[in-house]
């Protein structure tokens, strides 16, 4: 068999450690840039119901509504213009599209919207951007960036009006639509922008069990890399994953191998908490959820650790920030925040093959 | 990448069974599918069948999975040549979106690769392949935009056919390099269809790499259809339609047929 059989597309991690409390942490700005974010999945060893105050955070995560058939150049209109763009909170992601092989489209806060392109639909459109970074032989992907802050895309200008025109009358584009906001105040602008496209609410869905004498790795917070004292990152996260699908580590001789194990140091703990939460998720819900899990540890608690998977979706146009994301045989691009008591954390970034490095 | 389709599902009168295969190609992912007719001018008694509607197979095409857009089939003929009269580009071959032949001598596999004006090149995959392949009619093939097509149901019936479809493939790939190779199915029934990216895993085996792989079910086959349609063009750049005759033109028309035929659109 050919040696190029043996390889897999390539993946990286990127693991951090440092301490909540050290000021030049930097957690809150990696969770604020994992922009869209459709599963969070919490593991807290030695616990067998949700705490209250982790399950009032999420009963308290903002809707996100399903919007069918928005034409595209409706987010540029004047009136979600000032909505959308100049308030910055919120988000949106076309829903039922895949970015390896229709258009995609993404809004982010900050304004920008990104329009992941088939060649086909690039050539029509006419608007200027760049060929996607991972294109094979010929250049079939197109991505175009625009900056809805920008003075010249403001509405009136020529830039403005040849997206416009562009987006009506060249390409009218029509996708479903995901929107969130995380909003504070009452007023449901987003709601109220969105009501002449029926939109359709959701709420972000909770299901948690118990899971009983699960053997469970001894991590120290001191040792990221696995060297002397905890396993290493890989690991870890490929237990963590098997832990959440329900997959048996016990190693034992059935019928069925099963090669996952629990990596070494580890101890078995009697249960254990895995709470699974589904929707379109902000990331302002994620850190508020964070502060709520490290406050888990204010009282004494027979675990050392617990942990906090976020994962991104597979079909989104970019994964942290602004950087494209793509997807080969597999579009994950997720963070997993491992909370020790003392206040320390670990942060492994995780993508796949058609994606660029994480912060 | 484009999206992903299938170019193989191998005709039959019964519309159920094709319902069938369709609908599973729509579950698994496909958003176009070729209906191929599969024509052995060696065989007496065969003419070039005449495609049926695909609007006959389905009212309404069921949604592809994870999109909101339906499957779209089209209609593919494949000739089983095994002489060089066999081929005839004829009026009925119009009627086909893609055409393919299957050569089974080196000489037609030569002229089918430099001459024939035809889509896709099928590959044997059920039995030792006769001839081998030469650098010179693969690269001259490659250069007019013409696609080697493998199709993978024969390795999944029986595992005598599975080590020439791989043998056979891993002799191209070593000539073509990777290049306008296609992946199909050519199934007969709705479980002998595979997922797109479970394709593209398979072609990791015949020594393509990731990327030739997956393109090898996107990216090649949309090649192919743009180069089906060009084939009823000029340069790829002028078609003609034809304009729907009313009743009393054609009755006008009638005694100055020798003068004018059909009105280019």
């Amino acid at each position: 068999m050919s040696p190029e059989l043996e390889k897999c597309p390539r993946s990286l991690l990127v693991c951090e450690k440092s301490n909540f409390m050290n000021e030049k942490s930097r957690h809150d700005i990696h969770v604020s840039k994992h922009s869209f974010n459709y599963k969070i999945s919490v593991l807290i060893p030695e616990c067998a119901v949700l705490p209250a105050n982790i399950s009032g955070v999420i009963s308290n995560f903002s809707p996100y509504y399903l919007v069918r058939d928005l034409p595209v150049y409706e987010l540029l209109q004047d009136k979600s213009h000032e909505t959308v763009v100049q308030k910055g909170t919120v988000y949106a992601v076309s829903y039922n599209t895949k970015i390896d092989e229709d258009n995609s489209i993404a809004l982010l806060p900050s304004g920008q919207l990104v329009l992941s392109l088939n060649k086909d639909a690039y050539e029509q459109l006419g608007l200027e951007g760049r060929p996607s970074l991972y294109n094979h032989r010929k250049a079939m992907r197109y991505v175009v960036t625009l900056n809805l802050r920008d003075k010249t895309l403001a509405p009136g200008t020529k830039r403005y009006q040849r997206v416009l025109s562009g987006l009506k009358d060249r390409l009218p584009l029509r996708y479903d639509f995901l929107f969130t906001e995380h909003n504070t105040d009452e007023d449901k602008t987003l709601y109220k922008l969105l009501s002449q496209y029926k939109p359709v609410e959701h709420k972000a869905v909770l299901s948690h069990h118990t899971l009983k004498n699960l053997p469970c790795p001894t991590l120290y917070p001191s040792d990221l890399q696995g060297t002397t004292l905890s396993c290493d990152p890989h690991s870890f996260l490929e237990w963590l994953g098997a832990v959440n699908l329900d997959i048996s580590c016990e190693n034992a001789a059935d019928s069925f191998l099963s090669t996952y194990i629990c990596p070494e140091p580890k101890s078995s703990v009697s249960q254990a908490l895995l709470c699974t939460i589904t929707g379109f998720i902000s990331p302002e819900d994620v850190y508020l959820l964070l502060q709520e899990l490290r406050k888990y540890f204010d009282e004494p608690k027979f675990t050392q650790w617990l942990s906090l998977t976020v994962h991104g979706f597979m079909d989104s146009p970019v994964s942290w920030g602004a950087t494209e994301h793509g997807f080969l045989k597999g579009g994950e691009n997720f963070y997993n925040l491992v909370c020790f008591k003392n206040q320390d954390y670990w942060l492994h970034m995780a993508t796949g093959a058609h994606d660029g490095c994480p912060p | 990448m484009s999206v992903f389709l299938d170019l193989n599902i191998i005709s039959s009168h019964d519309k159920n069974k094709l319902r069938s295969i369709i609908e599973t190609a729509a579950h698994l992912g496909y958003s176009t599918v070729a209906i191929n007719y599969v024509v052995e001018p060696q065989k007496k008694k065969s003419e070039i069948p005449k495609p049926q509607s695909v609007s006959d197979i389905f009212e309404k095409f069921p949604v592809v999975q994870g999109k909101s857009t339906p499957i779209k089939v089209l209609n593919r003929l494949t000739i089983v040549a095994s002489d060089a009269s066999h081929f005839r580009p004829t009026n009925e071959y119009k009627l086909f979106d893609l055409v393919a032949v299957y050569p089974k001598t080196e000489k037609l596999f030569h002229a089918a690769c430099m001459t024939f004006d035809v889509d896709i090149i099928c590959i044997a995959v059920a039995e030792k392949q006769p001839f081998h392949f030469k650098r010179a009619p693969v690269n001259g093939a490659i250069d007019r935009g013409v696609f080697f097509d493998i199709s993978y149901t024969a390795a999944i019936r029986d595992s005598s056919m599975r080590r020439y479809t791989i043998a056979n493939a891993t002799c191209l790939m070593e000539v073509c390099k990777g290049k306008n190779i296609i992946i199909s199915s050519g199934a007969e029934k709705s479980l002998e269809m595979r997922g797109p990216y479970d394709i593209a895993n398979l072609g990791l085996v015949f020594g393509l790499s990731e990327g030739d792989a997956k393109a090898a079910v996107s990216t090649n086959c949309r090649s192919v259809l743009m180069h089906g349609e060009t084939r009823a063009t000029a340069s790829g750049v002028v078609y003609t339609m034809k304009k729907p005759h009313t009743l009393e033109e054609q009755i006008e028309d009638k005694p100055a047929s020798k003068k004018a035929k059909t009105e280019t659109a």
